[in-house]
Order: C-alpha cells, then structure tokens, then sequence
C-alpha cells in the first residue's frame, strides 16, 4: 500500500518544485500513474482480504473505492484549471496541495485496517475539505456551508471514537481483521442500544441520512468544483464504507435498531427526489439526487443481506463517477455563464452539441438506465428490499420514476428547446472539458462489461 | 523597565514555581505559592495603566485568597496526619478545600471569573506567562495530592469548565479573552483525568502549553489583540494566516493535528474506566471551542478581511524575530504519529 501512498504524499514537493507552466500538467500526469498502479488491486483472487501489512489491507470492498479515489485526482486537477488560472501561483499550489493532502487521507481512510486509525484519518479528510470549500468557494454563504459541515460530521463522529474505544475495551482489539473472526452477538440492553446509535451516528450524517442532510446541499453548491467532485464522489461514500465495516460487529441488534432509519431513508429518498423537481439552481439539484441514491445505500446496508451488499457497493461506485461527472457538467456551465440557474442556460445542445453528448450520458446513468452499474446497483437494491418487506416496492418504484423525471427534467431545461439569446457569445467546449467527460464516462461504461470487480465482498 | 530588576523579578517567577514543585514540606510549597504571586504583580502591571491595575489587583486578591485557603488545609491536615511532608492528604476536609484552593489558582469553574478579566488587562507577553508558567505550580500540587482527590468535586470542577469555557468564549472578540476562555476549558479537560491517570494530566498540560504559546506568539508578532486587527495579517505576513489556521485547529482538537491526542488519549482513559457519558459529554462540548476558533480562522486566513488599499504598505519599525515560533508550530500540529512516545511521561 506504501506503493500508493508514498507516491501520492510527494505529489506535495512535485507541485511546490514545479514550474508555473509545469503544475498542472506534472501534476496530473503522476496521479494517472498513480491511480494506474492501485488497479492491479482489484485482482482479488478470493474473498479474503489482501493484507499488505498490519496496518493497511485491501478487501474487494475496499479495493473499487480506493480505485475511485486515485483515479478521481486527476479528474479534480483538470476540472479545477480554468477557475484556478486568474489566480497567483502560491494560491494554485496551495490547492494542489490541499487536493493531494484530501487523497492522502482519503487513500489510508480506505485501506485501514485498525478502526481508530479509520477514525482519525475520517476526520482528517475534514480538515483539507472544509479549507477547499471556504477558501475558494465563489458566494459568502460558503462560510456558513463550511461551518455546516464541519459541525454535523463532528457531532455525529464523536460519540463514534467513543463507542469505538468502548468496543476495544470489550474485545481487547479493534483491527479489523481479528474482529471479523472474533465476532459475538451484542447482547441485548440500554448500552448497546446506546453503543449501536453511537457508531452509526456518524456514518448516517455522512451519507447522509435525510434528517440529517441539510449540510449536503449547502456544502455541493458553496464548494468550488473539485471541492463538490471530491465531496460527492467520495466522501459520502466513506459513510457507506464505514457503515459496511462496522455492521459486522452490531449484531443482532441492527435487525431492530435499524427501523427508524430505514423508515428515514425510504421517505427520504422520495422527498429529496420530489425536491429534485423543484430545483432552480443546477448544483443544488445534483446535490439532493445524490441524497436520494444515498439513501437507497442507505436502505441496502440496513437490511444485511448478501444481494443488498452487494447492490450498495456498486450504487456507491456508479453514483460516484456520475455525480462527479455531472458536477463537472453543471461547473462548465457555470464558467461559461457565472451562474448555477438553469434557466439561464438553455438550449445547448445547438451550440454546444458534443457537451451535450456527455450530458445525455450523464443522465441517462443517472436514471439507471440498462446496461450500466447504476441499474445493477439500484435493481439489487430495489430486489432485497422487495423479499425484506413487499410494500417497499411502491416506494422504490416511485422513487425510480421521480428520478427519472427530474434527470429528465434536467437534461431537457439545458439542452433542448430554444437557446436564450444571451449565451451565444459563450466559448465553445474545451478539449479539457471533453476529456474530463470522457475519463469519467469511460470507466462507467467499461464497468457494464464487467461488474463483478464492483459487487464488493458478498459475490459468490 | 530597568533590564536588571526584571530579570531579578522574572528569576523570582521562575524560582517559586520551582520551589513549588521540587518541596516535600507543605510551608516551603505555600511559600514558593507566595514568592510566585508576589513577583508576577511586577510583571504583569509592565505598563502603568488603570486597567493593568486593575487586572492586577484581581489577580492579586483571588490568588492570595487561594493561598490561604492552602494553608487552612495544610494546618487541617497537619493536625490530622501530624506530619509535614507531601504525601496524600489525610483528611476529607482537608482534600476539598485544597482542591478548591488549587482550582481558584488554575482558574477552574466555579472559580473562573478572574480568567478573562486579568487576561485582558494586561500586555499579551505578560498574559502568555500568565495562561502557561502560572498553571504548572497548581497543576504539580494537583498530581501530587491526585490519590485523595474527591472525585465528585473535581469532575463537577472539570466538566463545568468546559462548559463555561466554551459558552463563555462564543461572545469575544478580543484575543486575549479568547484565550482566557481557552485555558479555563484546557484546565476542565487536565482536570477531569487527574484521577484516573495523572500522565496524560501532564500530557494534555505540555500539548496545551505548547499551542498557547505559539497562539500567543503569533499574536505578538502582528501585535493584535482584536479579531479585527488579527484579520489584517493577510495583508503584512500571509504567511502567518495558515499558522494562525493550523494552530487554531490544533487547539479545538481535529485530527490529525496534536492538539486532538490529548483528547483521544482522555476519551480513552475515561471509557477504560467505564464513565462513557462523560467524555462523550466532554467531547461535544468541546465542540463550542472549536466554534470560536473557527470564526477566528474565518476572519483571518480563510477570507481575504476587508482592508483600506494601504494596509499593505504598512510601515514595520522593527520585524519582531520570534526564533522559537517555528519549532513551536511544527511541535503543536505534527505531533500526533508520536503518540507512543507517552510512556516517557510516566
């Protein structure tokens, strides 16, 4: 894992060392390397996990993610170029700099094997964010986003360190490698309800849950782009990882405790979806459908069966790379117009017809069309719930059609129909912007062929 | 002020501290006490003002009040245990009120009041000496004594404080009552182990002494006292704004800054010892001190702060050299991986 990790901490002396005209592209150019070498990671020949040391291991649930998150990097540098190019040199350093120190933390966050170091380095990628997103976000209500942020995450991990070094107490340790073998059944009482509620508090605001969402929206849309890439692909994900990791060692109680949030999340989805429909602003529409796929995520970990795993695994990995890809959509918008509105922006497909290629890619995966991993993930989802409790299939089906709607009703409001007479003085697509397009449909596409990689520990 | 008498007064500071921490025998320590308090009055009224007297007199009058509270339980404990030297103290009574002594010396709740008043009238030098060397007397008597601590009384203390220190601290503006805050809720967090394991007392004590100082120090260097003035230094030192960043996290505790291992090595030793509410109770309310650093963060390194077009040509008479400011820094936020290295605390 050092062979990762190593690498990706001197990404820091390769952009303070560099030229000006060199950071972007030495930059990018070694984390495409790097995201080459954690590939041959998904080569699990078993379901054992792959233990590099005693401190990092590599799982076929964590594998795909830490995929995701290298080969993200480089897509977060080339999205970033264009609002970065007014700026001095120091400044643009400065962010590479918080956008390696993010991927570090992110990388040892997946690949950890003892849950305290899990729990230091969680929050650790707290730190780089919250600095993305008041530092070089665009409107003042990025300082209150940032606040948001940061106080809903720690709130909900706090009481986290504590049932985690309790736990420690009980077992003796909390590598994760011994647990899995050591498990016994949490017997029933106050302080275990207490103990299941405190580990999952904070995974549940990550993801986040519905109550608990109002961070999101305001984080997405203050958040510079990379920022928003980073934040959606990845760090709600490392929600779904935890929660994946720690329900292994809450049983039997998650099958009562889990009610009230499965309840949540089931209602959630719909509500966030049905808000969806009301969007104006085009950020703010991505950020709640991503609350909406998250809860589905959600639904699938609570009820533990070996299906539902597997769906929430691919859900996290197909929602990432189309989340972060129509965030890089609505941000070339919105360097184009300076404005999220949608409205404002319409009828692009006549001037800009290949970007609206891409955008019709985007929402097609967005609406889990057949063949992608977004159908595989949410169909999955969708048909263990179904055996887990008949009805849930009204709202599943619902949220399918609403999602639908307002994917729809995304691509057409930007797309289709007359262009506003103000934007046809607008630049036309930059070969970054395609390329950033391309490297985000491409593995999304590729997958379909082949998506046992991303189906996590329960395939069998 | 003559360079020699402030050395001799400073040495003074120095030896009763000393004295303080190296007796066996209780009148030396409440002498060392009183050698302390007498030659800081000097160091604290370095400019002659209204307000540093009257930080001085407060100062003066609640640590003399302490003083004798030490003694009264000193005298109660001679009579109980018949011996002078420093061992546990023998009598209940005796315990609670040398415990409320030594907290009206650190500046614990309910005991806190003097904290940002005495703070914030005197120079920031003198309230560096005063938030750091001042707390290490009290805190040694505290670890020696930590056997016969009454545990209700302390844990009230500490929990209080922390309360109070990050309720407290949300209405400031002025740097200087920030940092009193700070250091009443820091005391609440050393306060709240010391029975059940002193080392990490003394862990959190170098940790937080090492971040004041360097929080401190950074104020000298711009020489601001107010969150506005604290927000100009985007325009003199830039630099300065991401160390003001760093150390400000540090201080409220995110990881993976050093300034979260005390309290992770705290939470750990409290939920060993079966008390889980406390420290989650503990770390929430922790939560408000960060609130307020944040907002110092926000108006100096992560917005550029309104200035007029010529701040950046400022005049500097003398660039203050700091030499001890950047291996203070690196101390208080690179720190964590070092967390084995506790052991040499014992």
């Amino acid at each position: 894992m050092l062979k990762i990790i190593i690498p990706t901490i001197m990404l820091m002396p390769l952009t303070w060392l560099s030229k000006k005209n060199m950071i972007w592209i030495n930059t990018t150019t070694y984390s495409l390397l790097i995201s080459l070498i954690s590939l041959s990671l998904l080569n699990q020949p078993s379901n054992n996990s792959l233990n590099f040391s005693l401190m990092f291991f590599s799982d076929p649930l964590s594998a795909p993610l830490l995929v995701l998150t290298t080969w993200l990097l480089p897509l977060m540098l080339m999205a970033s170029q264009h609002h970065l190019s007014k700026e001095p040199l120091i400044r643009k350093k400065l962010y590479i700099t918080m956008l390696t120190m993010l991927q570090t933390f992110l990388i040892m966050t997946f690949t950890a094997t003892e849950l305290i170091s899990f729990y230091i380095l969680f929050e650790a990628t707290l730190v780089p964010t919250l600095i993305i997103i008041t530092r070089w976000g665009n409107q003042t209500e990025r300082l209150n986003a940032g606040l948001y942020f940061l106080f809903y995450t720690l709130m909900g991990s706090l009481p986290l360190l504590v049932a985690l070094i309790s736990i420690q107490n009980l077992t003796g340790s909390l590598n994760f490698l011994l647990i899995q073998y050591w498990n016994q059944a949490l017997p029933d009482s106050w302080s275990n309800i207490f103990l299941w509620l405190a580990c999952m508090m904070a995974f549940m605001v990550k993801m986040p849950l519905y109550g608990l969402h109002l961070w999101l929206p305001k984080a997405h849309v203050e958040a510079p782009i990379a920022g928003s890439m980073v934040l959606a692909a990845i760090l709600l994900k490392l929600g779904g990882y935890g929660m994946l990791r720690i329900t292994t060692m809450l049983n039997p109680q998650t099958s009562f405790m889990a009610y009230p949030f499965l309840m949540l999340s089931l209602w959630g989805m719909i509500m966030t979806s049905s808000i969806c429909l009301r969007q104006t602003d085009l950020k703010s529409l991505i950020a709640y459908s991503s609350v909406s796929h998250m809860a589905l995520v959600i639904v699938a970990v609570l009820i533990q069966t070996p299906w539902s795993y597997m769906g929430a695994t691919a859900l996290m990995i197909a929602h990432g790379l189309t989340s972060s890809m129509l965030f890089c959509l609505a941000n070339s918008n919105y360097e184009r117009t300076h404005s999220r509105t949608m409205i404002l922006a319409r009828g692009l497909q006549t001037l800009l017809p290949l970007m609206a290629a891409w955008w019709l890619l985007a929402s097609l995966t967005n609406l889990a069309l057949p063949p992608s991993i977004n159908l595989i993930g949410e169909l999955f989802v969708v048909m263990s719930s179904f055996s887990w409790s008949n009805i849930t299939i009204i709202l599943m089906g619902a949220n399918i059609t609403i999602t639908a709607l307002y994917s729809l009703y995304m691509l057409i409001t930007t797309q289709r129909g007359k262009y506003t007479h103000h934007i046809n003085s607008i630049k036309p697509s930059f070969t970054r912007e395609n390329a950033l397009m391309a490297l985000h449909m491409t593995p999304l596409l590729l997958l379909s062929l082949n998506p046992k990689i991303i189906l996590g520990f329960t395939y069998c | 002020m003559n360079p020699l008498i402030f050395t001799t007064i400073l040495m003074t500071v120095l030896l009763g501290t000393m004295i303080v921490m190296m007796s066996s025998h209780w009148l030396m320590i409440w002498i060392g006490f009183e050698m302390n308090l007498l030659a800081i009055i000097p160091i604290l009224m370095k400019k002659y003002n209204p307000r540093t007297m009257e930080a001085s007199t407060k100062y003066f009058l609640t640590q003399a009040t302490a003083s004798m509270l030490l003694m009264m339980a000193i005298i109660i404990n001679l009579m109980h245990s018949g011996q002078w030297t420093i061992t546990k103290v023998f009598n209940p009574t005796a315990s609670i009120i040398m415990t409320s002594a030594l907290a009206m010396k650190l500046g614990l709740t309910p005991f806190h009041f003097w904290v940002p008043e005495v703070t914030q009238g005197i120079s920031l030098t003198s309230g560096l000496i005063l938030l750091t060397w001042q707390k290490l007397a009290p805190m040694s008597i505290l670890y020696q004594i930590s056997p016969s601590i009454n545990l209700n009384i302390l844990l009230t203390m500490a929990v209080l404080s922390i309360l109070v220190g990050g309720w407290g601290g949300l209405n400031q503006t002025q740097l200087r009552k920030i940092m009193a805050y700070s250091s009443i809720a820091h005391m609440g967090w050393m306060t709240a182990v010391l029975v059940y394991s002193p080392t990490l007392t003394m862990l959190n004590m170098l940790i937080y002494i090492m971040m004041t100082l360097t929080m401190f120090m950074l104020f000298i260097q711009s020489s601001s006292t107010t969150t506005l003035s604290l927000s100009h230094t985007w325009n003199k030192t830039p630099l300065t704004t991401t160390l003001i960043l760093i150390t400000l996290l540090s201080m409220g505790g995110l990881p993976p800054l050093s300034g979260f291992m005390p309290k992770w090595m705290i939470i750990q030793e409290l939920t060993k010892n079966s008390s889980i509410i406390l420290p989650t109770l503990m770390a929430i309310m922790a939560l408000l001190n960060l609130y307020f650093y944040m907002r110092l963060t926000y108006s100096t390194s992560l917005t550029m702060f309104p200035s007029t077009n010529n701040m950046k040509m400022k005049w500097q008479f003398e660039t203050k050299q700091i030499t001890l400011l950047p291996p203070l820094i690196v101390m208080s936020s690179l720190l964590l991986p070092l967390t084995p290295m506790l052991s040499i605390l014992d």
